[in-house]
């Protein structure tokens, strides 16, 4: 047929029947492409921001020296490097002061990513630093001033070696979250270290080499590397740098991808609901061709060409709309943005296309398909009925579709999991809800006098049409309920994790006799505290009385390890209990409480004998439970607790965190001055860091909440649409009748309403569903069901479909209804 | 040229089966011009879907031409459609993103012949619209928009043309100008006519009468 496609879509296009088809493919598109060129670039951009807790990209470490061969590699494959060394040493000053202090010493790259800091008076303001300590200077711990009594410009000694104190030591990007068995900080310059002799073979040290550059180029060298690592030889990541912010960006990257998944879904949605609008007004067009001698066959290649023209355009229109979206996104979000992320490549837009094909073939060619069957009986009836009921095996394909673009785009069936059985629960309740307006018999008959009655019967006389449109709307529903309860809790509990007031000092060492003195000294100070902890360092060495291996270089998960040991009469504060049971006040017996995590790396269970070095004595303890505790709170946690009086023996120190502002700071040179064996370590700076990534990531997920909003809406809207033409007929013919215009509107707003008060609660059943399988399975959070989700996703539901359906239906009563009968 | 053999139309409502034609038997002469009157609910506008093909038979046959239309398909009847029947419908039926001259192309287009433009256009000249090849029919009065529909029908010179209530949404000087131009039409391409109407002024200007009442045929 010579007609071809490109004249029927301008046609169509004049003619103003593609426009919703052709905006709800675009937007799937765009919302697609968009979301995930934009996901794309913000993981770029977060893990960019993470490699500031390694100071660089990559980072090897071992307790030898590394070969500077490596480093020779790296600046072939157009890397940066630089080399840091890490030991204990004492530090002298004068005749009289000591102290052993944690060396830190680096070469002039160090840090390659991130931000060092000094200060120019102990716990006073930090100045960005452009690089470490020069040769014979170095950088000291606020806290070292007081305790060695020194001054900026006064000498300090390393083993043989005299150095210049310039400056105070305040944060350095890697400088991580671990500190048990640290001293303060001491930063010298890498060159300087053969000079003090402090560092033997044997020493206990860390070595490390630190490389940076463009993604592919550490990529290229990162693979050239791994192979050559020895036994000892470690390439450490983010996650070891820092686990609180590793864990809230895989989180917000689970959330984007839901999110992402969703707009896919929805996208689907609302071109399937556009494609049987299409369909539905074409039927006249096509039976006019057909009564002229167009056959199935040339009918079904005139829409099927169209519908390919129209996904090109569809899609090129789409991908610059994703571009658009995610350049928007960027721009609103600059701000907040350490770093500039890279380019997002062609993928988004790669997903983008293949959404659209997806979209067209699944969603829009199966009403489409129907048109060639329409009879050409209709140029002679119009009110012969439409070819309209989908067949099951279009819904299964549409399901399929569904499935795998989600599968693909999210690469998480476990997430794909959650979402479908949401989707399986507002489509079986829906059908379910179909099945008993239309057994119900008829209720009542259409009754123009009252507007609940004439409601009443709109909803019966369209049931099978109503449980659908309740299906569809309670899917959007529930999508934007998905995400905004997972949205909720995560952003909750990164706050919970760390409320503003979060400990953010740390205090170690402190002698038993101690105690009342530095809780005097606190409260007078007016700060806050955790409580106070004993801790006895131990080392576990047998498990069932099977000793374990003891070498400390072999990754082995079950072996010999120093550790901290506290007592406590009942379960510490914010932690759970897994497995067993807590003993009971005032038990001495030989029983002992393991951390989860810690219990399966060393295949312990409840019952387990467990063997100790305390000192020089050996203890031999018994399981009694397993605990879950929360790593990232900033209070003191413990692997092993025990019962105070088995322990009360041992020799012990204490520990306890606080809070501490930073123009409170300066109370610690008096308190360091008075407690000076007492171990005060600032963690104000990691909590500001951490905070600040979580904020961002908070801000980004509100973002992509807002952009899903709109898709969902949309497909609301394209749900209210695809039923109005029915209600128009039916009401400007009560209209034309003489029905008052608060009539019509009335019974409209109930209808609507009441179709929306049953999505609104089949949407909350299934989100509500989703978010306890996201949350278990995916997010690895604790579920609670959320109760104000009930009214306000029922309310909503009801608010929104009532208004979107009046609003949508007004024109019936604002022009005349002959003008509405014709246009319908 | 148009035989049918007690041709019946049945629908299923509400569980049972409405009988619409009860057994219609009648031949049209090629050339002839046949008005099917009647009253509202009489079955006419049925047995003209039946008679061009538009509709299957519950029982009986139709034959045109000496093809008996209950042995094609749907696509086998489309294509017969096209190349032997015009129609003409009360509601005019234009596709109204086409332009007049792309309506009356449709058809020709439909079944490949060459020359279409031309073609198209000498029949819109025919029926004095000349002047609006490019209008839509949203902008033609009804009547002009009817025009259309009488070059778009005979513009494929179908050896049959079928008409339902042509002038069923005109006003009656309109209406009657169509009606001139019908026949006159009818006569240059010595088409056969078959008319469905409610006005029996106009079933007087065509050879035949045939009542329908209550989906039989009955003597006038």
């Amino acid at each position: 047929m010579s007609m071809t496609a490109t004249r029927m879509l301008a046609r169509d296009w004049r003619g103003g029947e593609l426009g919703v088809l052709v905006m709800a493919l675009v937007l799937a598109v765009g919302v697609v492409s968009g979301i995930s060129a934009f996901t794309t670039k913000l993981q770029n951009a977060l893990v960019q921001e993470s490699h500031r807790f390694l100071a660089a990209d990559a980072v090897v470490s071992s307790g030898r020296p590394l070969p500077d061969q490596w480093l020779r590699q790296a600046k072939i494959d157009g890397l940066q490097s630089a080399k840091t060394l890490s030991f204990p040493s004492m530090v002298y000053a004068g005749d009289d002061n000591m102290y052993l202090a944690s060396i830190k010493a680096v070469s002039e790259e160090y840090p390659l990513r991130g931000q060092l800091t000094y200060g120019i008076e102990p716990f006073g303001e930090t100045v960005p630093a452009t690089a470490g300590p020069a040769r014979g200077e170095v950088w000291l711990d606020s806290r070292l001033f007081s305790l060695l009594d020194v001054a900026l410009q006064d000498q300090v000694v390393i083993g043989d070696q005299p150095f210049l104190v310039v400056a105070v030591a305040r944060t350095e990007p890697d400088q991580g979250a671990s500190f048990y068995g640290f001293g303060p900080r001491v930063l010298m310059h890498y060159d300087d270290i053969p000079a003090t002799g402090v560092v033997q073979p044997g020493s206990r040290v860390e070595y490390r080499q630190l490389y940076a550059g463009s993604e592919a180029d550490v990529k290229t060298f990162s693979r050239w590397l791994q192979p050559q690592l020895q036994d000892g030889q470690k390439a450490l990541s983010v996650e070891e740098g820092q686990p609180s912010i590793s864990n809230a960006l895989a989180r917000a990257e689970s959330f984007l991808l839901l999110a992402g998944s969703l707009a896919v879904v929805l996208a689907g949605v609302a071109v399937a609901l556009a494609a049987r609008r299409f369909s539905e007004r074409h039927h006249d067009y096509v039976a006019i061709i057909k009564s002229i001698g167009a056959t199935s066959g040339a009918v079904n290649r005139l829409y099927a060409s169209s519908l390919l023209l129209l996904g090109l355009i569809a899609t090129a229109m789409g991908c610059g709309l994703g571009f658009a979206i995610q350049a928007v996104f960027f721009e609103l979000f600059a701000e907040q943005l350490p770093v500039q992320p890279g380019s997002s490549g062609m993928r988004p837009y790669a997903i983008g296309a293949a959404t659209s094909i997806t979209c067209l073939f699944c969603f829009a060619w199966p009403p489409l398909r129907r048109l060639g069957q329409a009879s050409p009986l209709r140029v002679l009836r119009r009110d012969l009925p439409l070819e309209g009921g989908r067949a099951i095996s279009d819904y299964l394909l549409g399901l399929l579709a569904v499935v795998l673009l989600m599968w693909w785009y999210s690469g998480d069936w476990k997430l794909t999991l959650a979402v479908l059985a949401g989707l399986a629960v507002t489509v079986g309740l829906g059908l379910g809800l179909a099945l008993t307006l239309l057994r119900g018999g008829r209720l009542v008959g259409m009754s123009a006098g009252n507007i609940w009655r004439l409601a009443l019967a709109g909803l019966q006389r369209r049931g099978l049409a109503n449980a659908l449109q309740v299906v569809i709307f309670s899917m959007a529903i529930m999508m934007l309920l998905v995400l905004l309860l997972v949205r909720t809790s995560l952003i909750d509990e990164w706050q919970t994790q760390l409320p503003a007031d979060a400990p953010n000092h740390f205090m170690l060492n402190i002698g038993p006799e101690e105690v009342p003195a530095i809780e005097s000294v606190l409260s007078e100070e007016g700060v806050v505290r955790e409580a106070f902890y004993p801790m006895i360092r131990g080392r576990i060495m047998s498990v069932n009385s099977e000793e374990l291996v003891s070498t400390e270089d072999v990754e082995e998960q079950r072996r010999q390890r120093e550790i901290n040991l506290t007592w406590s009469d009942g379960l510490p504060k914010d932690n759970t209990l897994v497995a067993g049971q807590w003993w009971s006040a005032g038990n001495d017996q030989a029983l002992v409480s393991l951390e989860e995590d810690f219990a399966e790396r060393l295949g312990i269970k409840v019952g387990d004998s467990v063997g100790f070095l305390i000192g020089s004595q050996p203890l031999e303890a018994q399981v009694t439970s397993i605990r879950a505790l929360d790593w990232q709170s900033m209070r003191p946690n413990f692997y092993l607790v025990f019962p105070p009086k088995l322990l009360a023996a041992y020799p012990s120190t204490f520990m306890t965190s606080f809070h501490l502002e930073v123009a409170d700071k300066a109370f610690l040179n008096r308190f360091i001055r008075r407690f000076p064996t007492v171990t005060v370590i600032e963690m104000d700076a990691v909590v500001e860091q951490v905070r600040g990534i979580i904020e961002q990531v908070s801000a980004a997920i509100n973002l992509v909440l807002v952009v899903i909003l709109a898709a969902g809406g949309l497909v609301l809207v394209a749900g209210v649409q695809a039923s109005v033409d029915a209600r128009m007929h039916e009401s400007a013919i009560l209209r034309a009748l003489g029905a008052p215009r608060r009539l019509i509107l009335g019974s409209l707003l109930i209808e609507f309403a009441t179709l929306g008060l049953f999505a609104g609660f089949l949407a909350t059943v299934a989100a509500e569903l989703s978010v306890a399988i996201l949350q278990i399975l995916v997010m690895d959070m604790r579920y609670t069901p959320t109760v104000w989700i009930w009214p306000l996703g029922i309310l909503l539901g009801a608010l929104i479909i009532g208004s979107l359906g009046v609003a949508s239906c007004r024109k019936v009563v604002s022009v005349s209804p002959v003008t509405v009968l014709r246009e319908l | 040229m148009i035989k049918c053999n007690n041709l019946q139309k049945r629908v299923p409502i509400a569980g049972h089966e409405l009988e619409i034609l009860k057994g219609i038997t009648l031949e049209i002469k090629s050339g002839e011009s046949v008005a099917i009157i009647g009253a509202s609910g009489s079955g006419k506008s049925t047995l003209l879907g039946l008679l061009a093909g538009l509709d299957e038979a519950s029982g009986g046959s139709v034959t045109i031409n000496g093809t008996d239309l209950g042995t094609l398909d749907e696509d086998g009847r489309a294509r017969f459609r096209g190349e032997h029947i015009g129609f003409v419908f009360q509601s005019f039926q234009l596709l109204p993103a086409l332009t007049a001259l792309e309506n009356v192309m449709l058809p020709l287009e439909l079944q490949g012949q060459s020359n279409v433009t031309e073609q198209a256009e000498h029949y819109l000249k025919r029926v004095e619209l000349d002047a609006r090849l490019g209008h839509y029919p949203l902008q033609l009065s009804g009547g002009e928009q009817q025009r259309v529909a009488l070059a778009r029908a005979f513009a494929s010179r179908p050896a049959i043309l079928f008409a339902d209530e042509p002038t069923g949404n005109l006003d009656s000087r309109t209406g009657d100008r169509i009606i001139d131009l019908v026949f006159e039409l009818n006569r240059e391409e010595g088409t056969t006519l078959v008319l469905v109407t409610h006005d029996s002024a106009l079933a007087d200007r065509c050879d035949r009468r045939l009542r329908l009442d209550g989906g039989a045929l009955v003597k006038e």
